[in-house]
């Protein structure tokens, strides 16, 4: 039986190491530049620790996908159609990529690579799947947060493309791609720009005892004494509505489906996505290591799987809000 | 002269709401396009496919353009299903279907498509693509600027581009039902709370300020977007359409200020001063077609 792949990110040179050391099967990584979504400062690869991070993974027997998740800008989308032809040059196993244009220049130049359908193209049903693989031949498709796992195995039913989900870490709540709520306080769009709340735009502020987050102008949470401040993400704010104030749409927590592992196996996922392309090299060797027990263990013993309370201590401590939700994979979290 | 399109609505305002709505908007204003079909949320369906059907023979009556507008963030076997059944109906009506998912592009290729402010229109390239399977319109995303629009129309012909200009903006779709979580409610048994809020829900900062509203699955704005002080640079930009979301107070009234405004009778300042009354003094915005927040308004 074919293993379920533990995908691990790659910030930079040392993490992708750490990832490799730690067992991933295959890791991701982006260029230092706007055409990935993770584009924040001291981040990601020049063309020749991409070289270098490759060659280390292939020496290891591992698997590296190049990420190229972002819209290509009208005024200089040369870097991105650039970043394509590099990412085949220098022997990726897949491309990343979202945008129609780049996927189409992909599939014309680079009949060979590999294209992995991003997040960010939000193809969360079979109809809009299968239209990718038809005119680009799409081999996998990144599943968009909004799924249910019954919703994962029907869709595998109807499509031939591999599904790859989010297995851990930050959780987007959102259909990926399509969401201004950054844009509309920040004025720097995730899509163009490779980045969702700007730290530039952050600010954290004590005001009578209470500490406050703000995005730009807008306060994002306020908070007591003795709660922990989450970073001001929109999406994990405390707002007021129908006259109370809460988490509006979602809590400071992580995603972490270790407790569903073999459900999510059983509905035909082929891979799963560790987050975190801005965390630490330990981070990244911490859940990737006990990602490989976990999948371990459950192939050796299917029917009798159990998460070991000491994995999910271990990810808990890395985790925002050091809490986790199985967030969209179960009903009724929706 | 630009011309008018009159959005999908966005709301919840049950079958008859929605019906008297477009037939006002079709036999009481001089909106050229209308366009009508559930974006948000399957469970609202409330009219049934004949129902809408004859709608919109009957909306089509007045010499108006309908298009049939589709699910923006389209999941189950039953929103597939329902999705090419639409799709199939607008090519045998001979109108325009919208997308507003790629499942859409995928089902309708080949029939006159409207890409909607939900597809990821960001280049000219991506233009051309969706030109070569069907798409004859777009509604670009809400967040681009007015620079960046004219950088993917440049030299493009034989599509039509259409702007979001007033109304409250569609900002976020997620899998979870936001106004049944304000009332602690499972979307599976989401009591169709929706219809309770004809404009969305209020989501306020803990300053109490405006921002946000909640619209089921979808964010929106609180702010009203409002590009009615930016006609002289839109027509400079040769746009076609330009869209006003349904909301549901004046909707006649809005048309008529936007149809004096674009033929010149009604100045600037009379224009902003009466939608201003109309939406009760809730601020307008207009960042993004200046490379500015959403959420700021530039004069």
């Amino acid at each position: 039986m074919k293993k379920i792949e533990v995908l691990a990110p790659a910030g930079n040179l040392p993490s992708l190491r750490a990832a490799v050391d730690s067992g991933a099967d295959a890791v991701y990584f982006g260029f230092r530049n706007a055409t990935n979504a993770r584009n924040f400062e001291g981040l990601n690869f020049s063309e020749k620790e991409a070289l270098e991070g490759i060659r280390y993974a292939h020496k290891n027997g591992v698997k590296a996908n190049v990420v190229l998740n972002t819209f290509p800008q009208v005024d200089q989308p040369e870097i991105w159609y650039k970043t394509v032809d590099t990412a085949a040059e220098i022997g990726a196993n897949a491309i990343i990529l979202a945008n129609l244009a780049l996927l189409k220049y992909c599939r014309d130049t680079h009949p060979d690579l590999p294209i992995h359908l991003s997040v960010q193209a939000s193809a969360s049903n079979y109809e809009a799947i299968n239209f990718y693989k038809k005119h680009f031949n799409i081999t996998r498709v990144i599943l968009p947060r909004v799924l249910t796992v019954d919703e994962i195995r029907l869709l595998g039913e109807k499509t031939d493309v591999e599904m790859e989900v989010f297995a851990f870490g930050g959780l987007c709540v959102m259909a990926e791609g399509r969401c201004y709520l950054s844009s509309y306080v920040t004025g720097v769009s995730p899509n163009i720009e490779g980045v969702c709340s700007p730290a530039r735009s952050v600010r954290f502020e004590s005001q009578g005892g209470k500490l406050q987050t703000r995005l730009g102008e807008v306060l994002i949470a306020e908070y007591e004494p003795d709660e922990d401040a989450a970073y001001p993400t929109i999406c994990k704010g405390r707002f007021e509505a129908n006259n109370h104030v809460y988490h509006t749409m979602e809590e400071p927590s992580s995603l972490n489906v270790l407790e569903m592992l073999p459900e999510v196996i059983e509905a035909g996922v082929v891979s799963l996505k560790i987050e975190g392309r801005q965390r630490t090299k330990s981070y990244v060797s911490t859940v990737t290591s006990t990602f490989r027990k976990a999948v371990d263990a459950y192939y050796s013993s299917p029917k009798t799987f159990r998460p070991k309370g000491k994995w999910i201590k271990i990810l808990n401590s890395t985790a925002e809000g050091s809490t986790h939700t199985l967030g969209t994979y179960q009903e009724n979290w929706q | 002269m630009m011309k008018l399109s009159i959005g999908p609505c966005l709301f919840d305002w049950g079958k008859k709401g929605i019906a008297d709505f477009y037939r006002r908007m079709a036999f009481e204003t001089e909106a050229d396009i209308l366009y009508i079909g559930e974006v948000v949320c399957s469970k609202r369906l409330h009219m049934d496919p004949d129902e809408l059907f004859s709608l919109v023979e009957e909306l089509k009556s007045t010499g108006k353009e309908v298009v049939l507008s589709s699910l923006g963030l389209v999941m189950s076997e039953s929103e597939q299903v329902e999705l090419r059944a639409l799709a199939a109906k607008a090519a045998e009506m001979g109108v325009r279907l919208e997308a507003n998912d790629m499942a859409a592009i995928g089902v309708g290729e080949g029939q006159p498509l409207v890409a909607g402010p939900h597809i990821c229109t960001y280049n000219p390239d991506t233009l051309d693509f969706l030109q070569s399977v069907g798409v004859d319109r777009v509604v670009l995303p809400v967040e681009l600027s007015a620079n960046h629009i004219t950088g993917i129309f440049r030299g493009k012909t034989g599509m039509e581009s259409e702007l979001f200009a007033y109304g409250r903006l569609p900002l976020t779709f997620s899998a979870r039902c936001y106004t049944a979580r304000a009332f602690n409610l499972p979307k599976a048994n989401c009591q169709y709370k929706c219809g309770d809020y004809p404009d969305g829900m209020n989501m306020h900062t803990q300053e109490d300020k405006e921002f946000l509203v909640i619209n089921g699955i979808e964010t929106m704005s609180e702010l009203i977007y409002n590009l009615i002080a930016d006609i002289k640079r839109l027509e400079e930009m040769k746009i076609d359409i330009l869209r006003l979301s349904p909301q549901s107070r004046g909707m006649v009234e809005v048309v008529k200020i936007w149809k004096s405004s674009l033929s010149g009778q009604m100045g600037r300042e009379e224009a902003l001063a009466k939608l201003l009354e109309i939406n009760e003094n809730v601020p307008f915005c207009n960042g993004y077609f200046h490379e500015h927040p959403g959420l700021e308004f530039i004069q």
